[in-house]
């Protein structure tokens, strides 16, 4: 029981392909692995962190401020995040640079924060949080490594060549943010073929 | 009224609440890494003049660097900001006396990730190295550098700003 929390946004659920939120994130930062990488440690450090603190207080937040209340815990998440990465881990922060501020606008977030976190316990809320958090991260990592491989013939993850070049001449269009809409679709176009195949039988 | 009041406080004061404390954990996280990022980008302008005049010396002069080697001066560092396609784009500048460029280090820049971002890389940057400053125009407009195909925007915007800056700060060191 416990554990379908944690397993229902990694596959069920999935943030990305069943409840089609966050996709501006997606779309601006699945260009390289690593930046999507990056992107979903953000998440990840924001999500849990809020909806462990917005469920800790579920019974003395007001249901009429709630979402104001929300918005307040989530940015300043994202704020402290971000100061820590330039503090820390500079060569990352100038990467992800213009997208780091836009988690707070990351309807995940705040939708599982409204859906999730203000209703549930805290442990629940916490396993809610990492469950969506990996499905974000492996529907964001898959979409770039295709994204990567068409646009520049390689994958290099931090400076380490996981792919070596295959091509002289990959589509620049992948990179652009039609490629991103191409994958997403041709993805989600398959995950319902199979469900659609699924329940005829 | 009592209950009115009462029934507003009730609403108003957790949200007040919140953000107080949100407020001190803001601070407490700026006060905690303000030394550190300072350091970081004090880190970049350094390791930047190192890359453009290797092994030198720099004297700050009011808004550019003169770089000496055994008491001579070889060159001149400043560095250029200007608009890009969606960032303001921080390029570190080194020029000769006598008006070629010597290198160019972008130092920070928040581009389209894997396409603008693409004008931080060698393949682009090394362009530079060895041109007349007047002649750092695209090609497109009759220069010598080539624009990355799909960021001709981003392009076009370090090219102009390194050009006129140099031409204002060469003028300053005459």
């Amino acid at each position: 029981m416990k554990l379908d929390e944690l397993t229902k946004g990694v596959f069920r659920y999935n943030p990305i392909f069943y409840l089609v939120l966050g996709l501006c994130p997606l779309l601006a930062v699945s260009t390289r692995v690593d930046n999507a990488l990056g992107m979903s440690l953000g998440v990840f450090f924001v999500l849990v962190s809020s909806n462990v603190i917005i469920s800790l207080f579920r019974h003395w937040i007001p249901s009429q401020v709630r979402i104001p209340c929300f918005i307040v815990i989530i940015a300043s998440f994202v704020t402290i995040v971000e100061l820590f990465m330039h503090g820390y881990a500079p060569e990352l922060h100038g990467r992800l640079g213009i997208y780091l501020p836009l988690i707070v606008v990351n309807c995940i977030i705040l939708g599982r924060a409204e859906a999730f976190a203000s209703k549930k316990p805290v442990f629940h809320s916490f396993l809610d949080a990492i469950g969506m958090s990996i499905g974000f991260t492996l529907a964001i990592v898959g979409i770039a490594i295709c994204r990567e491989v068409l646009s520049t013939g390689k994958i290099a993850i931090f400076g380490y060549t996981i792919v070596p070049t295959f091509t002289q001449s990959p589509s620049v269009m992948m990179i652009l943010p039609p490629g991103a809409f191409l994958t997403i679709g041709i993805i989600m176009a398959l995950i319902n073929y199979r469900s659609i195949r699924k329940e005829g039988r | 009224m009592g209950e009115e009041l009462k029934r507003i406080l009730g609403i108003a004061i957790p949200l007040i609440i919140v953000c107080i404390i949100s407020g001190v954990a803001l601070t407490a996280s700026y006060d905690l890494t303000k030394g550190r990022i300072d350091a970081v980008e004090q880190e970049k302008i350094t390791e930047s003049l190192s890359i453009i005049f290797p092994g030198a010396s720099f004297t700050e002069m009011n808004d550019y660097y003169s770089a000496t080697m055994g008491g001579e001066v070889i060159g001149y560092a400043f560095i250029a900001e200007g608009k890009g396609y969606s960032s303001t784009i921080r390029t570190m500048v080194g020029f000769y006396p006598n008006g070629t460029i010597s290198r160019i280090h972008v130092v920070s820049q928040s581009e389209t990730p894997g396409l603008g971002t693409m004008i931080a890389e060698p393949d682009f940057t090394n362009q530079f190295s060895g041109k007349r400053i007047e002649d750092v125009r695209l090609s497109q407009d009759g220069g010598v550098i080539d624009a990355i195909t799909g960021a001709t925007i981003s392009s076009r915007a370090i090219t102009d700003t390194v050009r006129e800056r140099a031409g204002v700060v060469m003028n300053e060191t005459r």
